[in-house]
């Protein structure tokens, strides 16, 4: 038949970074500094999209003062306590690698044009009073434009960069990846490529649970959670290609904060040291337990104690200062609306609402080894928050250079790829079907109805009961109004896309849950409240094979003999 | 309860809002580059560097039992349904 009767535009590449995020631009810069041809598509715009798209004020959990054989266990600790999933970290192999290489990213960074000193020449470590009493865990960065940046240096080292276009799926030829199908959400174009190693950078799946702003839908996605393009395209993307997915059981839980002025919580007290003050409605101090927990709020709400509110009054004017330092860097619109909106931090409150499930977390993603390629299909790279065991913009930028860096070796090695017509038929076939779809399911219509199911059949308190409801409703979706989503624009087709792998992913968060019969941390089960001992130091794994899907669970790797022996 | 009470104000701004908005209108230029500008500029009224004061402070937020609050949120995580 010929590729040309799929399309007109068919690109040829070395490597195709897909996300032109945090992880993507420094990754595809590093990569074409080598000489190879890089290609990066971003579903948005690489100048303004992805997590850091509204700034950032904070780079990480860099360490400081302190050896890598110290760091390891202490992070593998703080991950095992604070996520729970695997009853350890996902890979101590990839933390030893990223922790190995955080200076040379910092500097790579600094090289490239994106600013990780202060005007006056020096690093500025914030204090941090929790993680370690004094010890020097993040570096503040003045990061409110650094996506233009990011684009800016992609550009000046010649990568060909695709805005406004949506990867499809991922093309596969004996085992390894071969190329992508993409169209243009603009114009609708059907574009095919061909490229030796395929990078995903597509972040991280935000859009299963309710977004964190109470404010109208508008607003909800953009915001440091729920950014309107993570909707696990990449991940789902990856799965259906035959790569696996880790610990789809897991959901990460955060507080919301009222009014949509503010940064998400942890940024007022990890960047600056500022510690918040907690207080029931009635102005009594909210009691540690109550303040910052689910089951706390619950009793303090059966207690007639909420709200909680969030204050900064006692702060000194140095700190206020701060402050505003950190809206800037990290979201300049919020020293805007709090003007439009009278709220003055130095003098109200902030209202602190309850802790519930927004994304997936850190240790889940495509399931990659500590050279971030997919432990499942040969070519297939990720990096950033779209890997397992990768987060914070410090993993993203740092696994994102390695890769760019590494990447030459694997291309040169690398075949011609072929690309398999009955492959691109399909995929053409799905993303198109919704543009000849008349009177069906707006795409936003079907998304907030998988919210509902997240938010109602999964939520923070599981039971074997609620989740077989969400189970049956879900399948109600999936047979009587996927098939009926309907675009009316190659916007709206975009949108259906994200539905359907949005769909993709809840149902596998839906049934790992059922599955998941235990209690540990923040995964609570009601119906098995004791820890699962089978599933410590183990990861669960998602991945199709021969078109069907799978679950497998397998020990997480030791720490290698060579990565062991340097830390002696 | 006065906290609550006349939540919002009728007017504020913040004090470095205020003067990106200044530098904007002066200059013709975008709020994202007036604050690139103005930022250097306001940071230098901030004891960032000034480490002891800072550790002062912050030992104030531990004598308050502030500190208290996070770390025993961390242990209730951890063994939250048992308790």
């Amino acid at each position: 038949m010929g590729l040309d009767a799929f399309a007109k535009n068919i690109i040829e590449t070395d490597l195709l970074v897909i996300g032109g995020g945090t992880a993507g631009c420094p990754m595809a810069a590093k990569a074409a500094e080598q000489g190879i041809r890089v290609l990066m598509v971003e579903k948005s715009n690489t100048e303004r999209s992805g997590n850091i798209a509204h700034g950032i004020d904070s780079y990480g959990v860099f360490p400081h003062g302190i050896s890598i054989k110290e760091l390891l266990p202490m992070w593998s600790q703080r991950m095992t306590k604070r996520n729970q999933g695997a009853g350890r970290n996902v890979d101590e192999n990839i933390d030893y690698v990223i922790f190995d290489k955080e200076w040379w990213a910092v500097e790579e960074l600094e090289r490239m044009g994106v600013p990780m000193k202060w005007d006056d020449g020096d690093y500025y470590w914030t204090p941090h009073m929790i993680q370690g009493k004094g010890l020097k865990l993040g570096l503040r960065v003045h990061w409110h434009d650094v996506k233009p940046k990011m684009a800016r240096m992609c550009a000046e080292r010649g990568v060909k960069t695709l805005n406004r276009v949506m990867i499809i799926d991922i093309l596969t030829h004996n085992g390894r990846v071969a190329g992508a199908t993409a169209f243009n959400t603009r114009t609708g174009e059907f574009i095919l490529i061909k490229a030796k190693a395929i990078a995903m950078a597509t972040g991280m799946y935000c859009r299963l649970f309710d977004p964190e702003t109470p404010l109208i839908w508008k607003y909800k996605m953009r915001y440091h959670y729920n950014p309107a393009t993570c909707s696990g395209d990449g991940w789902a993307a990856a799965y259906r290609a035959g790569a696996g997915l880790a610990h789809m059981d897991d959901a990460s839980w955060a507080l919301r904060i009222r009014d949509d002025i503010t940064n998400s919580y942890g940024n007022f007290v990890n960047n600056d040291g500022i510690l918040a003050k907690q207080y029931y409605w009635n102005g009594e101090m909210a009691s540690p337990y109550h303040a910052n927990t689910y089951v706390g709020n619950r009793e303090a709400e059966s207690k007639g104690l909420i709200p909680i509110y969030q204050s900064l009054e006692h702060m000194p004017d140095d700190f206020q200062k701060r402050l505003e330092v950190n809206f800037l860097d990290e979201r300049m619109v919020s020293l805007k609306l709090a003007a439009e909106r009278g709220f003055n931090p130095r003098t109200h409150r902030y209202e602190m609402m309850t802790y519930k499930p927004l994304q997936m977390m850190m240790v889940q993603g495509i399931l990659v080894d500590e050279h971030f390629e997919s432990r499942n299909l040969k070519g297939l790279f990720a990096v950033g928050d779209c890997a397992a065991g990768v987060g914070g913009a410090y993993g993203a930028c740092t696994s994102g250079l390695i890769v760019g860096a590494d990447i030459e070796k694997y291309i040169s090695e690398a075949g011609e790829p072929a690309l398999d017509e009955e492959q691109i038929y399909k995929s053409k076939e799905t993303a198109y079907a919704p543009l000849s779809v008349k009177d069906g399911t707006e795409p936003m219509e079907l998304e907030c109805a998988v919210r509902f199911i997240c938010e109602r059949y999964i939520g923070a308190f599981k039971s074997e009961g609620k989740l077989l409801e969400g189970v049956r409703r879900f399948e109600s979706l999936k047979q009587e109004f996927l098939p009926q989503l309907m675009a009316t624009n190659p916007h709206y087709q975009m949108r259906a896309m994200e539905v359907r792998n949005i769909m993709q992913l809840a149902e596998l968060h839906l049934h790992g849950c059922l599955n998941r019969k235990e209690t540990r941390g923040n995964y609570v089960r009601i119906d098995y409240p004791e820890v699962d001992n089978s599933r410590i130091d183990r990861l669960t794994v998602n991945r199709m094979e021969n078109g069907e899907p799978i679950v497998e669970k397998f020990l997480v790797p030791e720490l290698k003999p060579e990565y062991a022996e340097a830390l002696k | 309860m006065d906290k609550m009470d006349g939540h919002y104000e009728e007017k504020f701004e913040f004090p470095f809002w205020a003067l990106i908005k200044q530098r904007a209108d002066e200059k013709d230029i975008s709020y994202s580059d007036a604050a690139a500008e103005v930022c250097p500029e306001y940071c230098k009224t901030i004891r960032y560097r000034d480490t002891e004061w800072t550790d002062e402070q912050i030992a104030n937020r531990e004598a308050e039992g502030v500190a208290e609050v996070q770390d025993s949120n961390r242990k209730i995580e951890a063994g939250a349904r048992k308790e």
